[in-house]
């Protein structure tokens, strides 16, 4: 199967009328088995499938747009380094999960001054789309928060409640038990109900 | 009254708890209490979305892992070609330098075998380059007899002058 044929059904699949997981888990597999042939058009598709989700989760690992997007690629490089071990035993979203989460837990602040401004051919052009999300204050100091959490209590966090995951699944993930997952979170939880507490108590 | 345990307490919360631990927080006051603001946390969360990178972005971001993939084999590449030649560098610094030690006190030390200034009328280094023509073309220097045979082949003038230039190396601390 040519590249070319695989980068459409991921693109399609979601406008099929029924049937579309399968479709897209089918062409999914083919994109998988032409990575492994070396085909770099094939994996350009599952980039293009995946890149949200992982930009998101590095997003709120970090909480500035230049280190995810640094974390997003270095995922991505790292799993097209590692495509040929990828034996289909757990979904490639969880394989691509986990390798995205080592990048984050890996990640040691790059001493980047914290900023969440966009470069500038790549801010939003709609009107007002940037500044509207910015001025949420509330947003701001939950991210902020969420990103002040221990390394394990963070990335636990943001699979379970962020990206809808089982507690299996982020066990998974994680390399951990299901206990461990739900100790983190429920740490988590309370962590940051006390971060937040007192920066509100702190606010005039 | 036992209260509900951590784990418990956040499957109530994430909507995932057991049928008793649910009857428990339908009962137990201090519990519930717990439970309610684990969820008012959780939805406070889930209110929370990241901003929205501009759709040009997501091509910016392909882009970057094309190119990335790109320099990553560009880099593997010249590591195939440097490996042997480090590899084969490695091997001739063993075999030329740093493999022969001659043994203590048996002459000269292995600065002798230094690089020396050309002196033509020098019939020592005359011999000394004998030896690395020799070596360079179908010497053995990994067997040490390759050397020995070498030199118990050299005439008579030749292996005196060889001994003169190496003692008279090592006794005036060139190197």
């Amino acid at each position: 199967m040519t590249s070319s044929a695989i980068a459409l059904p991921l693109g399609l699949a979601s406008s099929v009328p029924g049937g579309e997981a399968s479709l897209e888990r089918d062409a999914e597999r083919a994109a998988i088995a032409a990575c492994r042939r070396g085909e770099r058009e094939a994996f350009d598709a599952l980039v293009a499938r995946y890149q949200r989700p992982i930009y998101r989760l590095c997003y709120r690992y970090v909480n500035n747009h230049e280190d995810a997007n640094d974390l997003a690629q270095d995922a991505f490089l790292k799993a097209w380094r590692a495509i040929s071990s990828f034996r289909g035993e757990s979904a490639f979203s969880t394989w691509l999960y986990r390798i995205a989460v080592n990048a984050c837990l890996n990640h040691r602040a790059l001493k980047r001054p914290v900023t969440q401004e966009l470069p500038e051919t790549l801010i939003d052009p709609r009107p007002g789309a940037h500044a509207e999300a910015e001025r949420d204050d509330e947003a701001r100091r939950v991210r902020a928060a969420v990103s002040q959490l221990p390394d394990r209590q963070r990335a636990t966090l943001i699979l379970k409640i962020y990206h809808d995951l089982t507690h299996e699944e982020v066990a998974e993930i994680l390399g951990s038990s299901v206990g461990t997952v739900k100790a983190n979170l429920f740490h988590a939880v309370a962590n940051l109900r006390r971060q937040m507490g007192a920066a509100g108590d702190a606010r005039p | 009254m036992t209260h509900l345990s951590d784990e418990s307490l956040i499957e109530l919360a994430t909507g995932e708890g057991r049928a008793s631990d649910l009857e428990h927080e339908a009962t137990c006051e201090a519990c519930a209490l717990r439970v309610r603001e684990s969820r008012e946390t959780l939805a406070l969360l889930r209110r929370t979305d990241v901003p929205e990178p501009s759709p040009l972005y997501w091509e910016a971001l392909r882009s970057g892992v094309r190119e990335r993939i790109a320099d990553d084999k560009r880099r593997v590449s010249a590591w195939t070609l440097l490996v042997p030649l480090a590899a084969a560098a490695a091997l001739s610094f063993v075999l030329w330098g740093g493999g022969a030690k001659p043994p203590a006190g048996a002459g000269p030390s292995l600065a002798a075998w230094s690089p020396l200034p050309v002196a033509e009328e020098d019939e020592g280094l005359r011999v000394l380059e004998g030896l690395a023509l020799t070596a360079d073309g179908d010497a053995d220097w990994d067997e040490p007899e390759g050397l020995a045979a070498y030199v118990a082949d050299l005439t008579d003038e030749d292996s005196q002058a060889l001994a003169e230039t190496l003692r008279g190396r090592g006794q005036g601390g060139e190197s």
